[in-house]
């Protein structure tokens, strides 16, 4: 009697619908394969794999409440455990698998499309396994770093034309990108692409352009690709990192969107886009960006505490330009503040975090009951355990204190944290957002430099680079008035320039209250503030 | 005195549908009962199996009316997806007979039980550039199709020609009707409803072939009669 081949096969089966996990379970048993285990959602499934090792794991995508078949993915391969390796089957309704490639960043080994025949089931099973095995001397040399061997049994699959000549050449170029031989990575793509223009052949040329420093090169390709193929994520991430090395942030927050516009459920993507729109200023998009991060973060192993404290300072920002818009975000940060210590550790940093960042939501949403109530719960705990507390947590503090109109209180705290930290380089990086002028080493190179490009522009008349130069800046400066007169000097610029001055005018105002708020008569820059308030009057 | 309508503040706009949302959920929704029903029929044929010709026949019926079903719903919402989205097409490499194979395993029940011999002839290492997801699509339809029309046999092969990977399924039935011959035919937008035949996938396979290109080459589906079985031939060409 022929041996079962598929005697010690392990798989596990994971759908919300008994039915269906009962169905495929008979299914496997069929053709041979006894040890099956089923799970109902992503929670147990995942219990289950902590303890066991799969060969294979058939996953539909739609499991209801909870994890997702693709988050359940993500967990396994994004951290290496017992079942990153395991064969993933992601099964579904959808025919089309671009659209569910695009939705994430993991992909499954296979795809199945429902309705499931227990042939089509056994068929595609029997050629992964069969797949695995041709190709498990490459994998073993990959994950032993033998990479000159892995290249040279890559070479020798496509030299005979073997059935996986195709994976092999894929996996080829990849090794010869990782190792850094770029050339002729270029040239095994150079000559796939005389025959037909495959979008992961051009996608491996860019790549191999990107990194021998050619990024226009590799920015052509990456464009190409997506006239074709505008589900691409990849290429639109590599095109994203190009705009980030050059510096030009703006185009990279356009790329991010417009990947985020194709994969709206990648949590990854819209931590990014949070990130980015906040460093160039546009508070509206990185709070809906951050919340939709939040949100999709409920499932998500990538789900982290950054992001939920982020969410909420740009509600506070946002609230300071456009208070209908923020109204809701305000609102929902409320919510998701209140929950950080649930979701990330009951620690002291997270409590007195969570109070500060509330009280300034309160303020930004006008309350200030509730937002002096929250500052008071906040100090209870400064009150009773300095030391524990991180230097970020007094940094919030002093900036709580700020929103709240306590500025003696922020002045005393920041003077404590400059003696004490003197000769800290590092801390005081962080401390150097609260000051007028930056105290460490590093950021007032980075002034002097914002100040040196500004101007620079602003002398060659291109007021929307100057413009953009120094609002960046205050992002991660918000108290230099230097640099925010600067702002409004090139303000006054561009609008000369403008037919309709309205919006630079509002502009220009709301940046000269601000500085009205921050400085005072004995500030050396004052005469220059009076200076620009008297220029803003003449013009309005 | 009148109300004034214009003071009325209320929002009279109804939110607009997403159609393409609408669509492949109810789709999705569609396939899901479509597998339960597939299933519970699988269990019914193993556990009552057929007592005379009339029961087989029933079963027949069953199997092909819920696996048309299922090929009608691929191409609803790949047309739509083409049309509306502009959802491209995706290629990449594949090895043919896998991805025959696949269409085979997936509708073997109906040929079964109408007692249709189908058979695949294709070079195990022949490589194809293809949208595998809808040519997936296209084969499924037309195997579905044939086995309404056949008699006893079918034969899919596939080789690669100067005009370039060539899918071909023969029948032994009727053949095609003369105004299907006409290759303008399936290029109309509007189908038309007389005939019983399903002009309609062939407006998917036609429009399938013709978004693969390569190097200025299309796709292209012909039909003709000089099936070697006797019946109808039709013949996917992909660059």
């Amino acid at each position: 009697m022929p041996g079962n081949p598929y005697e010690k096969i392990q798989a596990l089966v994971i759908d919300d619908f008994e039915n269906f996990r009962n169905t495929v379970s008979k299914m496997l048993q069929i053709f041979g394969i006894r040890n099956v285990d089923s799970a109902a959602t992503g929670a147990e499934a995942l219990r289950y794999c902590a303890s066991k090792v799969y060969d294979v794991i058939l996953c539909d995508q739609n499991l209801g409440k909870g994890k997702s078949g693709q988050q359940i993915l993500e967990v396994l391969r994004h951290k290496p455990s017992l079942n990153s390796d395991s064969l993933f089957v992601l099964i579904s309704a959808e025919t089309n698998k671009s659209i569910i490639m695009a939705a994430y960043d993991y992909e499954p080994d296979a795809y199945l499309t429902k309705p499931i025949t227990s042939q089509a089931l056994e068929q595609r099973l029997q050629r992964l396994f069969a797949q695995r095995l041709a190709l498990m001397p490459i994998h073993k040399a990959m994950k032993e770093e033998k990479i000159d061997e892995a290249i040279a049994l890559c070479k020798k699959k496509i030299a005979d034309a073997d059935r996986f000549a195709g994976i092999c050449q894929k996996m080829l170029g990849r090794l010869l990108l990782d190792s850094g031989r770029y050339e002729e990575a270029e040239s095994i793509y150079r000559e796939l692409l005389e025959v037909r223009q495959l979008d992961w052949a051009m996608l491996g040329m860019a790549l191999a352009k990107k990194n021998q420093g050619d990024s226009l090169s590799a920015q052509h390709w990456l464009e190409e690709i997506l006239q074709l193929n505008p589900l691409c994520l990849k290429a639109y991430d590599t095109l994203a990192e190009i705009m980030r090395e050059r510096g030009d942030f703006q185009s990279q927050q356009k790329i991010i969107q417009q990947a985020v516009d194709v994969s709206p459920l990648s949590i990854l993507r819209q931590q990014i886009l949070g990130d980015i729109s906040l460093k160039n200023n546009d508070v509206l998009t990185a709070a809906s960006a951050y919340r939709k991060a939040v949100k999709i973060g409920e499932n998500s192993c990538f789900d982290n505490l950054d992001t939920h404290e982020n969410f909420a300072r740009a509600g506070v920002q946002l609230a300071k330009i456009d208070k209908v818009a923020a109204k809701p975000i305000l609102r929902d940060a409320l919510k998701v503040i209140a929950d950080i210590p649930v979701n990330f550790g009951k620690n002291n940093a997270n409590k007195v975090n969570s109070y500060l960042l509330e009280s300034q939501l309160h303020m930004a949403a006008s309350d200030e009951r509730r937002s002096l109530e929250a500052l008071g719960h906040a100090e209870k705990i400064i009150a009773t355990h300095p030391p524990d507390l991180p230097i970020e947590s007094k940094i919030e503090y002093v900036k709580t204190l700020r929103e709240v109109g306590h500025q003696l209180e922020a002045d005393n705290i920041i003077a404590e944290l400059l003696a004490e930290y003197a000769a800290d380089e590092q801390q005081l990086q962080k401390i150097d957002c609260l000051l007028d002028e930056p105290r460490s080493v590093k950021n007032k190179a980075v002034v002097a430099k914002v100040n040196k490009d500004g101007i620079a522009f602003y002398d060659a008349k291109d007021f929307v680079r100057a413009v953009e130069c120094f609002s960046n800046a205050l992002q991660d400066f918000p108290q230099h008035i230097g640099l925010r007169l600067n702002l409004v000097q090139a303000l006054i610029g561009l609008s000369k320039q403008q037919a309709d001055k309205t919006q630079s005018a509002i502009h220009i105002k709301n940046t000269l209250d601000t500085v009205r708020q921050m400085i005072t008569e004995r500030h050396p820059q004052f005469p220059r503030f009076r200076q620009l308030d008297d220029v803003l009057n003449a013009i309005s | 005195m009148l109300l004034d309508r214009c003071g009325d503040t209320m929002n009279r706009e109804t939110p607009e549908i997403d159609f393409s949302f609408v669509l492949a959920s109810s789709v999705h929704d569609m396939k899901n009962s479509l597998g339960m029903l597939l299933n519970t029929l699988t269990d019914v044929m193993q556990k009552y199996p057929p007592s005379d010709a009339a029961h087989a026949k029933s079963y027949a019926v069953l199997e092909y009316e819920a696996a048309r079903v299922n090929s009608e719903l691929i191409q609803l919402l790949s047309l739509y997806r083409l049309d509306h989205d502009q959802i491209r097409v995706h290629i990449d490499e594949c090895i043919v007979v896998d991805l025959l194979n696949e269409q085979v395993a997936r509708n073997c029940e109906v040929f079964q039980t109408r007692d249709i011999q189908l058979s695949l002839v294709c070079d195990e290492s022949l490589i194809g550039y293809v949208d595998g997801d809808l040519v997936s699509g296209v084969i499924n339809n037309m195997l579905v199709n044939c086995a309404r029309y056949s008699r006893a046999a079918l034969i899919m092969s596939a080789e690669q020609t100067p005009d370039g990977l060539c899918i071909t399924i023969d029948d032994d039935g009727p053949g095609y009707p003369e105004d299907m011959l006409n290759a303008s035919t399936y290029a109309e937008s509007r189908s038309s409803f007389a005939g019983g035949r399903p002009h309609l996938g062939l407006l998917f396979a036609n429009k399938v072939a013709l978004m693969h290109e390569n190097k200025s080459k299309r796709g292209f589906i012909r039909l003709t009669n000089d099936s070697c079985l006797g019946g109808g031939r039709f013949r996917l060409y992909l660059p």
